[in-house]
């Protein structure tokens, strides 16, 4: 039996106002190491909350999060931050790459921040880049990139710091139907070659298709888990 | 890779990289100019006054610094020679010259004056001043003659009088009685120094000897060897002194001249910190849009684990790395500058009446300041440095999330 990656026990998120807002609303859930995994749901229902709580990027009301047994509600900002740095792969909607670094820099600039000797941080990014299929195009910025590529050098980039899981929040949702299935073959592959855990949030049913285990939100709540 | 993406960074937006570097360097080069300028009219001025007319130290006996009086002498001759002697025995003195100096009266056909009577001996002078060397007429006791006078043009002016003019001289000798001479002009003096022109005259030592009926010797000037550090050889010049003598550096014989030399070195300052607050507020100004344009990849850089120890560095690289390519450029055009100026000096030709005033010539060449490249280049780092702090203050202030998305 695959061990548990991330164990969320009574996970709760109020924003505060006049009228209060639960979006996330008691989730209790375990995903194992090797998932393949898409949090579903429609506008506002509260799954982008979720993952950022899952990332340490924003702090639940009450509840728990342990990422391979540390809590991570229980850690500082500073804290917070290392523990994304060496634990957490990131898949953004927009990308998010370095404009002035190339490809390879941008996939080996977060072993820098990991303190990596030079060596392993170019030979890393080179084979991380040729495993997402961009071999050849290590030296190219981001502008030169397609929208498909540049969230392939995403990818290659979430995977540099070796961490437990990857979480993508709406990974597809600027790339057109070829891009999309190219990055969904690479990170499948990845998952399956790798062991690779991936979660997505998402409400791309090509995403959700590929899927092995599709949760699906609604008002901050866990509706299904097939 | 930190110093890549700082220096990648800078060139994202050129344009304003570009006015924010230009700002540095005009800054620097304006800074320099004005350095430059002033180091070159106070030396100017401090050199004329010190290599004409008061020399870099004076010795007196201590009752002469208390009232100039005519009995207030450095001693019977034998003495003052051997004060000169230990004097220039002293490694930093280049030479000594004695004077006697009288209160007194000059009267001309046309006017009355008060004046300073200075009693030189012409050989010493001319060793030992520029003044003989700054004649518009006549001579300084070259010729042979009794009872010759060398004028300043202003007092000259003012007194009607002209070469071979004659006027009475009125004095005190030792004993407090007045004397009087009659005195023929023979010379004609100006320096940069117009106050001095107005109010001092000299005459044969000699001359006086005789309408006095005694050698009176009220001063001795002292030339160093150079014009650097003359405070600290005042000081040891002045405790090499027997007791009963006292000694004045030429910032005491000239407070005026002292003061602005030491007021230049605060003014300098006060300047190149006034356009470092200048650049200041264009460097934090730039420095602020860059981090508004780059919300999305710092909060990224955030959410994927760059800590605040590393994302101020970045920023503070970045903006470090503005002043070192606007510093180097803005000192290498303010030297080239005021290498150039050097050479072809300043014309202030509409301002000579003023710059005279002044003392100062009415072409100004600057003058190089080495240790001023050192405090600019220091500025430029610590301005760059404070910039720095409120835009990674505001950078270390973004909520990932919320950067990420754009808002």
């Amino acid at each position: 039996m695959s061990k548990p990656v991330i164990e969320i026990k009574n996970l709760e998120k109020v924003y505060e106002g006049a009228v209060p807002v639960h979006a996330v609303n008691g989730i209790n859930l375990t995903i194992t190491e090797g998932e393949f995994t898409a949090l579903k749901g429609p506008s506002g229902c509260g799954k982008t909350t979720f993952l950022n709580l899952l990332g340490g990027l924003d702090k639940p009301t009450s509840g728990s999060i342990e990422i391979g047994g540390v809590d991570i509600t229980t850690l500082s900002e500073n804290q917070l931050i290392d523990f994304r740095l060496r634990n957490i792969g990131f898949v953004f909607q927009a990308y998010n790459l370095i404009p002035v670094l190339s490809a390879q820099e941008n996939v080996s600039f977060i072993m820098l921040l990991q303190d990596r000797p030079k060596e392993e941080r170019e030979a890393r990014a080179k084979q991380l880049l040729e495993s997402v299929g961009l071999k050849g195009k290590e030296g190219q910025r981001p502008v030169q990139l397609s929208g498909g590529q540049q969230q392939r050098v995403a990818v290659a980039r979430a995977l540099a710091s070796k961490p437990q899981f990857v979480l993508a929040d709406e990974p597809t949702a600027n790339l057109d139907s070829t891009s999309t299935a190219n990055l969904l073959d690479i990170m499948e592959k990845l998952n399956k070659e790798e062991g690779m855990t991936f979660v997505f949030a998402t409400h791309d049913d090509r995403v959700i298709k590929k899927a092995r285990r599709i949760i699906s939100i609604e008002d901050g709540k866990v509706l299904s888990d097939e | 890779m930190i110093f890549k993406v700082a220096w990648r960074n800078i060139w994202r937006s050129k344009v304003r990289s570009f006015i924010v570097i230009g700002s540095i360097a005009v800054g620097i080069w304006a800074g320099l100019l004005i350095i430059g300028f002033s180091f070159g009219m106070n030396n100017e001025r401090t050199t004329s006054a010190i290599g004409t007319t008061i020399g870099h130290a004076q010795i007196h006996s201590a009752a002469f610094d208390v009232e100039p009086l005519s009995s207030a002498t450095l001693g019977d001759p034998a003495s003052v020679g051997d004060l000169r002697r230990s004097v220039e025995e002293l490694p930093f003195v280049a030479g000594t010259a004695q004077r006697t100096v009288l209160q007194g009266m000059i009267n001309s056909a046309k006017s009355a004056r008060a004046a300073r009577i200075m009693g030189v001996w012409p050989e010493d002078e001319r060793l030992q001043t520029t003044l003989p060397m700054n004649l518009v007429e006549g001579d300084f006791f070259e010729e042979n003659g009794r009872n010759r006078l060398v004028i300043g043009e202003k007092l000259a002016n003012r007194l009607g009088l002209k070469l071979r003019s004659k006027v009475v001289l009125t004095f005190q000798d030792a004993e407090g009685t007045l004397s009087r001479a009659s005195f023929r002009v023979s010379g004609i003096y100006k320096t940069l120094n117009a106050t001095w022109d107005e109010f001092h005259l000299y005459v044969h030592h000699e001359d006086l000897e005789k309408t006095l009926g005694t050698l009176l010797v009220h001063e001795v000037l002292v030339r160093f060897n150079e014009t650097v550090d003359t405070d600290e050889k005042a000081v040891q010049l002045a405790s090499s002194l027997p007791e009963g003598l006292a000694l004045k550096s030429w910032k005491q014989v000239n407070p005026e001249l002292g003061f602005a030399d030491d007021m230049m070195a605060i003014m300098l300052v006060l300047v190149l910190g006034i356009i470092m607050m200048a650049l200041l507020f264009g460097i934090i100004n730039n420095m602020l849009m860059a981090i508004l344009e780059r919300r999305r990849e710092l909060g990224m850089l955030m959410a994927v684990g760059m800590n605040k120890r590393k994302l101020f560095l970045m920023i503070l690289i970045e903006t470090l790395m503005l002043g070192f390519v606007g510093g180097p450029i803005g000192i290498v055009l303010g030297d080239l500058s005021t290498r150039l100026m050097m050479q072809i000096g300043i014309d202030l030709t509409s301002k000579k009446d003023g710059l005279a005033e002044l003392g100062v010539q009415s072409i100004i060449y600057p003058e190089i300041v080495p240790e001023y490249y050192i405090i600019i280049a220091i500025m430029v780092v610590t301005t760059a440095l404070i910039a720095s702090i409120l835009p990674a203050v505001r950078a270390l202030k973004l909520n990932p999330v919320q950067a990420i998305r754009g808002e």
